[in-house]
């Protein structure tokens, strides 16, 4: 059986350590699920020969 | 001069004040502590007002003047900082709770570089919780836009903006990791500049998102932007970081004209559906003004910037998810509401999806290059819309939709440039018929902030929106 946002969101955090309050596990769900769909928007690029940057080196501009 | 006239001078021409003895530090610093005495209890621009430190260091600057010692082009000028940056024995808050009590044992390079340039330290500017945005209730005040005290002056170096607004600092240093010195200079009619990640020391700065923040510098004018620019850059040893490279004179392009300059306005955020018809005309007569300076002008088609905002939240709230995985673990209680649950939902982000996010920004700066190959400085809006309402910003999610159209949306803008490196200036285009303030938001090539300021330099001196006061802040010339 599928699991609601809400249950979807405890799990994750009990599988990261941590502690949601109880009043607002729907907010940190909908955020969740707000931004996942977002990023779910990404897949659409090619994206396979892209190598991750963290800081840009000078020598490439 | 009086001192009632003392706040509303720029940041340099009260160092040519001082310099020629019309006015001395120690009344300049009386002059603005006036001010913030008489107004910030109700615009919540300070945390910290550093009177007595102020006085001390504005009584030593007087003492240089009287000798006729070297005095520089910001020599006695009033600044207040974000309180982001560690200041040695002073309160620094990072607007949260969890801070309320740090004290660091260091200055961060940015003031360390602020006091060298001769500048007096007036005091610690509040500033959205951990420099995130959409804090719900700040711990030292709502910071109120001087434009229209029931709207916000912008997130996240908030006092900063309201500090040049309301005249209460001569020029700040703000904090941008996707627009938030930016940001708030557009809100308030300021100056903000994110200079290329890499020119400015972050040593002493309380990171947000590691690979994403820079310091900001945050003005009344371009002039003092390129000067406090001048005055922060350079290496530092303590971030392994910032780059080598000399700092140039970043005023030396002013007066020079605009012919030559090629310039692209950015049709996918000029063509954004959703910005505000008053905010889209500003620009498109921005536009006009620069190309009337001798400027080509084009348009310019960057594709990836549309999903700018979702790549910039996937990279910056995750990275800053794992920077405060102790907070979320130990303190989460301590944290405002919308701190805590965006920061909670952030850390629940699987590794492959940020990865996703990480390799979607270098492509987003490939196409950023491949433009800046075309045309050399870049246009938009900074922002799509003038300021919200205060309770607009800060009104809990109640869906997916509404976390998409008030929390993705506008972070395109700006986050752009941040996830690119490349530096951007936002500078005052305008208002709507409310009389709030509109942005005008130029971009350019790895270190060039020398061209940019030039650019923006020539066309604020083109217009007369940096000139324009806000209502309700007017001098007051019968108090002492």
């Amino acid at each position: 059986m599928a699991l609601s946002k809400e249950e979807r969101c405890r799990e994750l955090a009990r599988l990261v350590g941590i502690p949601l309050i109880e009043g607002e596990v729907a907010e940190v769900a909908e955020r969740f699920e707000s931004l996942m769909h977002e990023l779910e928007r990404l897949t659409q690029l090619d994206l396979a020969y892209i190598q991750p940057v963290l800081v840009f080196p000078e020598e490439e501009v | 001069m009086t001192r009632h006239d003392i706040p509303w001078l720029s940041a340099a021409e009260t160092a040519v004040a001082i310099k020629t003895k019309q006015v001395s530090p120690v009344e300049v610093v009386q002059a603005y502590l006036a001010r913030i005495e008489q107004c910030d209890g109700q615009l919540h621009a300070y945390i910290t007002v550093m009177r007595d430190e102020a006085l001390a260091a504005a009584r030593q600057a007087e003492q240089t003047v009287l000798r006729g010692g070297d005095v520089g082009p910001l020599f006695g000028v009033p600044v207040a900082v974000k309180d982001q940056f560690w200041t040695r024995g002073i309160l620094t808050t990072n607007g949260s709770r969890v801070y309320r009590d740090f004290v660091p044992d260091a200055d961060a390079t940015v003031i360390t570089r602020l006091q060298q340039a001769g500048t007096v330290l007036l005091g610690k500017l509040n500033l959205s919780e951990l420099a995130m945005g959409g804090t719900q209730e700040p711990p030292w005040g709502i910071p109120r836009n001087p434009w229209d005290l029931e709207r916000t002056p912008g997130e996240s170096s908030s006092g900063s903006g309201v500090a040049l607004a309301a005249h209460l600092c001569a020029a700040s240093v703000g904090e941008d990791t996707g627009g938030s010195g930016r940001g708030p200079a557009s809100y308030c009619s300021a100056v903000g500049l994110r200079p290329t990640f890499t020119r400015v020391s972050r040593y002493g700065m309380t990171p947000m998102c590691w690979y994403l923040d820079t310091a900001a510098p945050m003005t009344k004018t371009v002039q003092d932007c390129a000067l406090i620019l001048g005055a922060i850059a350079g290496y530092d040893p303590r971030d392994p970081f910032t780059s080598r490279r000399p700092v140039p004179d970043y005023t030396a392009r002013f007066g020079c004209g605009l012919r030559g300059v090629r310039v692209g306005l950015i049709r996918e955020l000029d063509e954004d559906a959703g910005m505000h018809p008053e905010v889209k005309q500003a620009i498109h007569n921005a536009v006009e003004v620069i190309q009337q300076q001798g400027a080509e002008v084009r348009e310019i088609s960057i594709p990836l910037v549309a999903m700018a905002g979702a790549i910039f939240v996937g990279v910056a709230d995750t990275e800053g998810a794992g920077a405060r995985d102790d907070i979320l673990r130990t303190r989460a209680a301590e944290l405002d509401r919308a701190s805590r649950t965006r920061l909670q939902a952030a850390a629940l982000v699987p590794a492959k999806v940020y990865n996703r996010a990480l390799k979607a920004r270098v492509l987003l700066r490939q196409q950023f290059l491949e433009a800046l190959r075309q045309v050399d400085v870049l246009v938009s809006a900074t922002a799509p819309a003038p300021p919200p309402k205060h309770t607009a910003l800060t009104a809990p999610f109640v869906n997916a939709d509404d976390v998409r159209s008030r929390f993705f949306f506008r972070r395109a803008y700006t986050g752009c440039y941040a996830l690119t490196a490349l530096p951007a200036i936002s500078l005052p285009c305008g208002f709507t018929t409310d009389n709030l303030p509109i942005g005008l938001q130029l971009g350019a090539g790895p270190f060039a902030e020398e061209l940019l300021l030039g650019v923006a330099h020539a066309y604020e001196q083109a217009t007369s929106w940096h000139t324009r006061r806000a209502p309700g802040i007017q001098r007051s010339e019968g108090r002492d």
